[in-house]
């Protein structure tokens, strides 16, 4: 393998590995917090009982 | 149930969103200066390129297990006073672990490659190459030691004692050119010593590491978020298993 070859091998290695490892890490926490509801929008429980002062 | 995690945060904050976005243009950037800017070095021409991604690799792998060593000490130390039982002592130790390892592969691999062109082989079993592999394939023993099943406390000052035994290899793989005859060349930089490289290169080098350090700090936050989130899950597991055996009980009678 040439030098230049051998260069963008290594950074390549280096960039897939870090982005595979960093991509994982991310959507493992989103996996895990919608499984538990964490981070989710509270729906408005006020909007939905209809009950308003103005006639 | 949701009410005991209310508390609780996904693994993105402000904070992390920019530090992830200046992570990823501080690598760009880093892929520039190391790739097109720095200049071929006059014996190993190309190949010198690899030192950017090299030499800030281990020294990321040996910050995260200088920082699993103390988050471990603090661990066996405070665990009992604290009222989360030095959980978040444990999960940094984790996280900064794995990251670790992660970078310690990233060593090995351009390291490898690097020998190839410069040394005529991928592999030699001198001092450096196998501390290194030794340091690797220890850590590794370290996270599966964290996922073995056990009592959280029991399982974290395990991991604890195990991580301050492993942390005993750092300073012998970083001395490992000086106290033995190796193939490996003597530190780029080094404490107390003159830079074996100058100019662009030095600068280019001093530059990786801070971006980096940026990407592995961005990841070691994510990680410790994650590793918290995990636990939840686990105690939610738990707390759902128990009340349906308790169900299954009073339906019983």
């Amino acid at each position: 393998m040439s030098e230049v070859a051998t260069v963008v091998v290594g950074w390549g290695i280096t960039f897939v590995i870090l982005a595979t490892y960093s991509t994982w890490v991310v959507l493992r926490g989103k996996g895990i917090g919608q499984e538990l509801g964490i981070g989710e929008v509270e729906p408005d429980v006020e909007q939905d009982t209809g009950a308003t002062t103005d006639s | 149930m949701l009410g005991a995690n209310s508390g609780a945060k996904m693994t993105a904050t402000p904070v992390t969103r920019v530090l992830g976005v200046s992570a990823l243009a501080a690598t760009a950037l880093m892929a520039v200066l190391g790739l097109i800017v720095s200049p071929p070095d006059v014996i190993q021409g190309e190949a010198v390129r690899m030192l950017y991604v090299h030499v800030p690799s281990i020294w990321i792998a040996y910050g995260g297990f200088a920082l699993t060593s103390i988050s471990s000490v603090l661990f066996l130390r405070r665990s009992k006073r604290r009222a989360d039982q030095g959980r978040h002592y444990d999960r940094l130790a984790g996280s900064a672990a794995e990251v670790g390892v992660v970078f310690t592969a990233i060593t090995l691999i351009t390291g490898m490659l690097w020998g190839k062109v410069t040394w005529g082989t991928y592999w030699q079993w001198d001092a450096r190459l196998t501390t290194t592999v030794l340091l690797f394939v220890t850590y590794l023993g370290y996270l599966a030691l964290r996922r073995l099943p056990a009592e959280p406390t029991v399982r974290s000052r395990r991991a604890a004692v195990m991580a301050l035994i492993s942390f005993v290899n750092v300073p012998i793989v970083h001395y490992s050119v000086d106290w033995w005859r190796t193939l490996h060349q003597k530190a780029s930089l080094s404490v107390g010593r003159r830079p074996e490289i100058t100019g662009e290169m030095y600068w280019t080098l001093l530059y990786s590491t801070l971006a980096v350090t940026i990407l592995a700090t961005w990841l070691i936050i994510h990680r410790y978020r994650v590793i918290r989130l995990e636990e939840l899950r686990d105690e939610e597991g738990l707390e759902a298993l128990i009340a349906s055996r308790l169900n299954k009980d009073v339906g019983g009678h």
